[in-house]
């Protein structure tokens, strides 16, 4: 008895087994599909790139090859993170501001409906002026360091927190808006119980965008603006590295500040994850 | 000068005004845009009834509840709610439970805290409305559930949180617009006896939309035929069969003739 009983549990045991082998064998197809294809069109790229520049003999004033860039790089690793960090610096705090004062602001504008007629067309027309326009004003007036290129980096951000808020505040659900009335809830409890969590993934999407904006806007705004704080940001960098012709270091300065749109991108979509992942379609596993 | 007057009026040997949970006397709806939704409609429910309202869609049953809810007011006409008239109701608010036709569930809240959303407007600690929502999905038979989220249930059982959303702050009124309207009709029979259960545990007054006749017979004490253009309740029907209702009752003869009955009143 206690045999086959034993046996039972070890064929249940090899069917856990078995069935776990093919949930990872699964997850690996996954990841063979989605991640491979890129990966070799990457490859692919670079060494047409390398391989090309070479063969042509393009200068390298023209274009570097990715050797080229890796070497430039690593000899000038120093100069490279340090620009970065100022970079990092500027765009975290301008986009932090954008995100507080765009939501702070749609919030507001949510709750009032002439406050919405009254402001929202300045923020569209604040929107429609060209960041190059305004930048050298913000330089005059706030001085060419780091506060002038937070500020540019945070005018740039700071419209698509505030537009796809307010779309989210204001397409809540009337029903869910009726039951909170029901409770006899004041305009604010409605806010912050109903209308803020309904809105998330409105707001996520605009830190999506707003993210990798707040980087433009750091690096135009460096650009303008020039040192920004210590050693100087990649867009001063950039600046400097193409009066002084040091060509591979300016395409290594140039692919670093996409990297950090980049990276800066994913964290804003782990945070998505995390918050939206279990409620919201957008980011749910959603098996049907 | 007012209130003695209406004293006096309240002092009227009308038993039906005593006893009566909502009274509608000459209640109309104009909407903004000009539009009669409901004209003259005159009613008056007892404490502990079971009222069903049927018509056709647009004959202004929601409107009707959404006054009687206080969503919206009258434009004419007087409306008391639990011996109030519609203008002081403020402070009733727990006293009147609201179903809507769509479950209306937070989907960022677990099962237990949609449940909790009305009592967090009362002066309760953590633990007591833990408690109080706990009670009321045992009641809808949903306790294993207290920590799913809404998109992880089928649509009945959303429909039951939502029933325990409404139940947990233990309304004497219960309104239910259109409940069982996007459920099967195997889901929406077994939810009927549900809310016939709970409704003769609770002691409470519920007022029931839907189009189905066989629902508001199967259900109500009392059912409401209301016709459109403008809406109008048209004529009530008693259903005189007793309780509890049993399913061999939507086979008798007495239930056929009443829905009969009232889809004769439904066709004026
Ligand atoms: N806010 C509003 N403004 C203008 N007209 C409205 C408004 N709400 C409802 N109506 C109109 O009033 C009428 C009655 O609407 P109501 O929602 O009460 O109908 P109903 O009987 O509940 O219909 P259904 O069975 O389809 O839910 C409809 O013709 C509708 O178009
Ligand atoms: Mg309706």
């Amino acid at each position: 008895m206690e045999h086959t009983s034993d046996n039972l549990h070890v064929k249940e045991r090899l069917e856990d087994h078995s069935k776990e082998r093919e949930a990872a064998a699964k997850r690996r197809r996954n990841i063979m599909n989605n991640w491979v294809p890129p990966m070799i069109t990457f490859l692919v790229f670079l060494s047409l790139w390398q391989f090309g520049t070479q063969w042509l003999q393009i200068p390298v004033y023209i274009l570097p090859t990715p050797t080229d860039i890796i070497a430039a790089s690593i000899q000038n690793s120093d100069r490279l993170l340090a620009s970065a960090t100022t970079t990092i610096l500027e765009s975290v705090i301008g986009f932090v501001f954008s995100v507080v004062i765009g939501v702070g602001a749609a919030v507001i504008m949510a709750s009032s409906k002439i406050l919405e007629r009254s402001l929202y067309p300045y923020a569209i027309l604040l929107q429609t002026i060209p960041i190059v326009a305004i930048a050298p004003i913000i330089v005059i007036w706030f001085g060419s360091g780091m506060n002038a290129i937070v500020i540019i980096a945070f005018t740039i951000g700071f419209f698509p927190m505030l537009s796809n808020t307010l779309i989210g505040l204001n397409a809540t659900d009337r029903g869910m808006i009726n039951l909170m009335q029901l409770y006899k809830a004041s305009k604010w409890e409605i806010m912050w119980k109903v209308r803020l969590p309904a809105a998330l993934p409105y707001i996520i999407a605009g830190l999506k965008i707003s993210c990798t904006l707040a980087i433009i806007g750091a690096i135009v705004g460096e650009y303008i603006a020039g040192i920004g704080g210590g050693a100087g940001g990649l867009g001063y960098a950039i600046t400097v590295a193409s009066t002084t012709m040091e060509i591979p270091y300016l395409f290594a300065c140039g692919i670093a500040a996409s990297f950090l749109g980049i990276a800066f991108f994913l964290l804003v979509s782990l945070l998505s994850k995390v918050l939206l992942g279990s409620w919201h379609e957008s980011e749910m596993n959603v098996e049907n | 000068m007012k209130s003695a007057q209406s004293i006096v009026q309240e002092m009227q040997p009308e038993e039906v005004e005593e006893t009566s949970i909502v009274s509608m006397r000459q209640v109309s709806k104009v909407f903004p845009n000009g539009y009669t939704a409901v004209e003259n409609v005159n009613t008056s429910i007892k404490e502990g009834e079971f009222v069903s309202f049927v018509g056709p869609s647009g004959c202004g049953k929601s409107t009707i509840f959404k006054m009687i809810s206080g969503l919206i007011s009258p434009s004419e006409g007087e409306l008391e709610i639990l011996g109030e008239s519609g203008s002081d109701q403020q402070q009733q608010s727990n006293d009147v439970g609201f179903v809507f036709q769509d479950a209306t569930l937070l989907p960022w809240r677990s099962v237990i805290k949609n449940v909790m959303l009305p009592l967090e407007f009362q002066n309760l600690s953590k633990a007591e409305m833990k408690e109080q929502a706990e009670e009321v999905l045992e009641l809808v038979g949903l306790k294993e559930y207290a920590e799913a989220l809404p998109r992880q249930l089928s649509g009945g059982m959303r429909m039951r949180v939502s029933i325990a959303r409404a139940l947990v702050a233990k309304p004497k009124l219960l309104l239910m617009d259109e409940p069982f309207g996007a459920l099967d009709e195997i889901t929406r029979q077994s939810l009927q006896s549900e809310l016939l259960r709970i409704w003769e545990s609770q002691k409470m007054t519920v007022l029931f939309i839907t189009h189905n006749v066989f629902e508001a017979v199967y259900l109500s004490t009392r059912v409401a035929v209301m016709t459109p253009g403008p809406g109008k309740i048209a004529s009530t029907v008693d259903i005189p069969m007793p309780f509890p209702r049993t399913d061999k009752v939507r086979t008798s003869h007495q239930f056929s003739d009443i829905v009969g009955k009232v889809s004769q009143d439904l066709k004026f």
